[in-house]
């Protein structure tokens, strides 16, 4: 019979406690936790509780366990707003829910609670060391979203529902105003509109022509180097003759 | 203790005793009191009461009193009083059946060392006298008493004895009516869906009396008159006589009033629909019997989602924001003049069109499929239809998969869409060993229908497989000691990603061995091999309209004799190709769980041929023929010698492998079936199937696979030749068709089913069928009506991780071929798959 079992069979709270932090300190954090899970409600109240919890729950957060993690240092900081691990417990329970955070073509709630935990974090340890990591972070997670509503309206595009696209990207211009993908997207609805354009039935043409020629404009103003720029000047070109017909014709 | 309240004055608590008949330790009753020792309080005052109220509250004590004992100076002594409430020790329950007493005591939390107060004794008589009121025991009676245990050691205890006499289940002898002369009492005891009259023939409704729906049918009664012009009827009194001790009578009074019509009939505020249009969709005109249930059914009919109504006329043009409001403008003369008040509001666009909660599916997958995008008109039809096609992608919970409206702009004419979806488990596994056949068969089956591809070498995917891409992947394997099968199969909906261009791919490879009939066992030196690979297109059009599919394949299976004689093959030792390409057309618009369809129609016709070989390779067929014929001839006749039957049958065989080397074939199918729901949630499939297989060449023959087995449950346990099982329940497995099987069927089958349960974790429904079918060998002796008839019943069960299973019970009431009697019973379970 091991000394872990023997702690694990006891009756004792304190020798749980002691074995406990022997195996945390140890980095056996599966069998840590499971004495703590044991004695928490023993020591609740009590002055040791603090830092039992605080193990507790970073025994789970180096256990990569992060939905437990994020919830027991968000408990942690509730229950010792002065303790002096509060800064990094904020941050670890903010961080959790960055690791929780799935691929961006899956559902983003975990996204989304990251991005304003850790923003609650910058703006309460303006000081920290953790600073430049959390705003890392949350710039990775905000790329997420954006990358996220650029693909949905980039399938748009894909599957030749170029209305949808086009709406897609204006909303996506402005819900997402300094977007990394923004010179891709302005490409991408100019695409669209063109497309549409020239699919179009007569007595939409002209107007959608125009429309596509504006997309082009904006584009090429923001992006006068752009690696799209020659496709987009061909399709421009496309545009100018299409145009042309209704000149001639008036 | 005699101060008044209000002139309280103020003392410091010197000290706090507790007294009385309790377990509790005194500091914590004080503690829990609120009060302590050295607080200045009011006395009397709040506080006092505050602590009584709290220790009330607590729900663990009796006789609460506080009292002051003693003052000194400024200083009081108080001393709070009270006892523990009892705990339940022991609960005896009579009158009621054993099984059920365990919920009652769960549902009144009436466990043991539950404090006893006034209020769970009054509770629990409460719930159970509504519980059995509600199932038509009226005169139910509960008594509850208690007995204090005699034990001085422990704490305060009772025991308690319920018991509980449900009486007869009331019936109800009779229902009159006065005061009805337009409606006669048989239609108004008609109308009371829920509350019947006794009578001996009554087995489906069984007459009882529940106060709710009583409730429920006298409103019906009312809205009886309603529909026939009588818009001011009422009930003044209805009276609930007891006749004696399981029957009561209820006599009804109303009054009837006068009958209406309607008048004239306006529309105020239409600009987009003209008066006369939207007349036409009222279908009410002047003269007409006022019918109120009815002009709000045309205006906005709450029982159907796409009814024909006029408020879905707006909504499915963009009017989101409409209303529509029936006005009475006048009612002289008993003439209703009606006034349509229509506020229309501006057409509304999606702005934003969003999924939620799909933790496994990919937004691409998804987003595909969603019929309402940004920037396009809102629709109600299109948003029906959306959550109808997300929920048969089998991803996601039908039932918890639902469209929400966000941050609705009636203004700018704008909204945003949110579907909320709930992943559900769309994989199978299928694992199981059976007798069957004449040995063991194990089978291991896997399926995953929202596999992904692409993250196959990716390690972080495999949780546990890897999943979101909406492909479908399958693994088969199924071994016994006569075969062995191996199936793998993969599909992807949107090949490319650009256009609904469904491709798929399956390999599978098959080993029989030919059963010995002296050693009754398989024989392993004489096998027969068969590998195949198919490719396959399918293509949802959007002419004549998008429910269509159009669907291509070509398939490739390679036979492989090795000293397999039967009747069916005279070339033992050759092989067989078979290069086939199929087309097919089908339509499907069932709804709404692919599992149980309520409705809509489900249309294929196909057709799968091979290059007609004999227009190209300028071989004799028909001197190959004549030749074949007189060889069979020499082998039957049993007055040749041996040598030359031999040699004969040599020849045949050649001539067979000749004409079997590649399979020159066309085969057409046309299959039909159409849900209809009729009353209730019964819901009819009706269906109609036919199959004929052809030769180009009459005197190549037709080929001897390919062909159509009719009978038993349809599952194709193993294709050995491109064989097709079709079900005909009542009757043994393939036992309707010839041994080779048959070049033409068809097969006409009625089903009503109900659904038991439709719930995520399992659905269940039961079904009962008729059925008839027939299997020819050519198209000679092909007489559709000359068929096989049969009926049952049966129940399918549907668990996300098994698949389908079902059991069904069929009598056959013709003979099978080679029989004189009727078949009679013939059980058959049925795995994974739906007739």
């Amino acid at each position: 019979c091991s000394e872990y079992q023997k702690a694990l069979k006891s009756e004792d709270i304190a020798v749980k406690f002691k074995k406990g932090e022997e195996l945390y300190n140890a980095g056996k954090y599966s069998k840590a936790n499971k004495l703590f899970e044991q004695i928490i409600p023993s020591y609740r109240g009590k002055p040791q509780a603090e830092k039992l919890m605080y193990l507790n729950a970073n025994a789970s957060y180096e256990m990569e366990d992060y939905y437990v993690s994020s919830y027991h240092f968000e408990r942690f900081v509730s229950a010792y707003p002065t303790s002096e691990k509060i800064e990094e417990a904020t941050f670890k329970s903010a961080k959790s829910y960055y690791k929780l955070s799935p691929a961006y073509s899956k559902d983003q709630s975990e996204t989304i609670t990251a991005i304003e935990k850790l923003q609650e974090f910058v703006n309460i340890f303006p000081e920290s060391e953790d600073l430049s990591e959390a705003n890392q972070l949350v710039k990775e997670l905000v790329f997420k979203l954006e990358k996220k509503a650029f693909e949905i309206a980039k399938q748009y595009n894909h599957i030749s529902d170029f209305k949808a696209s086009m709406a897609s990207f204006d909303t996506f211009i402005i819900d997402f105003p300094g977007a990394q993908l923004r010179e891709d997207a302005l490409y991408y609805r100019f695409d669209s509109a063109y497309q549409l354009a020239m699919k179009s039935v007569e007595y939409k043409k002209k107007d959608r022509l125009e429309t596509a020629k504006k997309y082009y404009m904006s584009f090429k103003q923001g992006y006068a180097n752009s690696q799209y720029l020659e496709k987009a000047t061909d399709k421009l070109n496309d545009i100018e003759e299409e145009l042309e017909n209704y000149s001639t014709k008036s | 203790q005699n101060l008044s309240y209000a002139n309280g004055e103020k003392y410091t608590l010197a000290d706090i005793t507790v007294k009385g008949n309790t377990s509790f330790n005194a500091q914590t009753i004080i503690t829990y009191s609120g009060l302590r020792k050295g607080k200045e309080v009011l006395i009397p005052g709040e506080e006092i009461s505050a602590a009584i109220k709290k220790l009330w509250n607590s729900n663990l004590f009796n006789d609460i009193e506080i009292y002051l004992i003693k003052v000194e100076g400024n200083s009081a002594y108080l001393e709070i009083r009270l006892s523990d409430l009892p705990e339940l020790n022991d609960i005896k329950i009579a009158g009621i059946k054993k099984g059920k007493k365990e919920s009652l005591i769960k549902d009144n939390k009436l466990e043991k060392g539950v404090k006893v107060t006034e209020n769970l004794i009054t509770t629990s008589k409460n719930y159970l006298e509504n519980k059995y009121k509600k199932e038509g025991y009226l005169n139910t009676k509960v008594n509850i008493t208690t007995f204090t245990v005699e034990d001085s050691i422990q704490k305060a205890r009772v025991n308690m004895v319920l018991s509980v006499d449900k009486g007869e289940k009331v019936k109800i002898s009779d229902i009159t009516f006065t005061g009805n002369s337009v409606l006669s009492n048989k239609k108004l005891r008609k109308a009371m869906k829920n509350t019947k009259r006794k009578f001996f023939l009554r087995f489906l409704k069984r007459s009882k009396f529940i106060e709710e729906k009583y409730k429920e049918d006298l409103e019906s009664v009312v809205n009886l008159y309603k529909e026939n012009g009588y818009r001011d009827a009422r009930i003044t009194a209805d009276t609930l006589i007891k006749e004696d001790k399981k029957t009561i009578s209820l006599a009804i009074t109303l009054e009837e009033g006068d009958e209406y019509k309607f008048g004239d009939i306006s529309f105020i505020g239409n600009t987009v629909y003209s008066d006369d249009f939207l007349r036409r969709k009222l279908r009410i005109e002047k003269g007409d019997t006022y019918n109120g249930v009815l002009l709000e059914k045309r205006i906005a009919d709450n029982t159907k989602p796409d009814g024909d109504d006029i408020t879905n006329l707006y909504q499915d043009n963009g009017y989101l924001f409409s209303s529509i409001n029936p006005v009475e403008t006048n009612a002289e003369g008993n003439v209703i003049d009606m006034e349509i008040r229509i506020v229309e509001g501006k057409p509304v666009y999606f702005n934003k069109v969003t999924v939620v909660g799909n933790e496994k599916t990919n937004d691409h997958v998804i987003y595909r499929e969603l019929r309402t995008r940004p920037g396009e008109l809102y629709r109600k039809s299109n948003v029906v239809r959306t959550v109808r096609e997300l929920s048969q992608l089998g991803f996601f919970d039908a039932e918890q998969l639902s469209p929400n409206f966000k941050n609705a702009n009636p203004d700018e004419g704008s909204i945003d869409m949110e579907y909320a979806v709930v992943e559900s488990g769309s994989s199978q596994i299928e694992l199981q060993g059976g007798y069957g056949g004449g040995g063991f068969i194990g089978t291991l089956g896997l399926s995953f229908n929202n596999f992904s591809l692409k993250n196959i070498f990716n390690k972080d995917a495999y949780k546990p497989i890897p999943s979101g891409d909406g492909q479908k992947l399958a693994l088969r394997l199924q071994a016994s000691r006569f075969y062995q099968t191996y199936s793998f199969s993969f599909s992807e909906p949107w090949l490319g990603g650009k256009k609904p261009v469904q491709f798929s791919t399956s390999v599978s490879h098959t080993k029989q061995f030919l059963y010995n009939p002296q050693t009754r066992d398989a024989d392993k030196d004489k096998r027969f091999n068969i590998t195949g690979i198919t490719f396959g297109l399918a293509k949802r059009l959007s002419v004549p309209d998008d429910y269509f599919t159009l669907s291509q394949a070509v398939s490739f299976q390679h036979y492989d004799l090795q000293n397999y004689n039967t009747g069916l093959f005279t070339f033992g030792d050759g092989y067989s190709n078979n290069l086939a390409y199929t087309v097919g057309l089908s339509r499907n618009n069932t709804f709404n769980d692919p599992v149980f369809p309520m409705g809509g129609s489900n249309f294929s016709v196909t057709a799968k041929m091979s290059i007609p070989y004999s227009l190209l390779n300028n071989t004799d067929y028909s001197a190959l023929k004549e030749e074949r014929d007189t060889n069979r001839e020499i082998e039957d006749n049993p007055e040749n010698s041996t040598v030359v039957r031999s040699d004969a049958r040599t020849r045949v065989s050649e001539i067979d492998q000749e004409r079997f080397k590649w399979l020159e074939f066309y085969k057409v199918k046309f299959k039909g079936e159409w849900y209809t729901k009729a009353v209730d949630k019964f819901v009819f499939k009706s269906s109609v199937e036919f199959g004929f297989l052809g030769a180009y060449n009459q005197d190549r023959g037709v080929i001897p696979f390919e062909r159509f087995f009719v009978g038993g449950d349809g599952l194709g346990s193993y294709s050995l030749d491109g064989r097709e099982s079709i079900a005909l329940r009542g009757y043994p497995n393939q036992a309707l068709s010839t041994q080779d099987g048959g070049a033409i069927y068809n097969k006409f089958s009625l089903e009503l089913r109900y659904p038991i349960t439709l719930k995520q974790s399992a659905k269940i429904y039961a079904l009962s069928f008729i059925e008839a079918g027939g299997s020819y060998d050519s198209f000679r002796n092909y007489s559709p009506f000359d068929v096989k008839r049969s009926a049952g019943f049966g129940v399918r069960i549907f668990m996300p991780a098994f698949g389908l299973l079902g059991i069904d019970f069929g009598h056959g009431f013709d003979n099978i071929p080679g029989q004189t009697q009727k078949h009679g019973w013939e059980t058959h379970f049925i795995i994974g798959q739906q007739f």
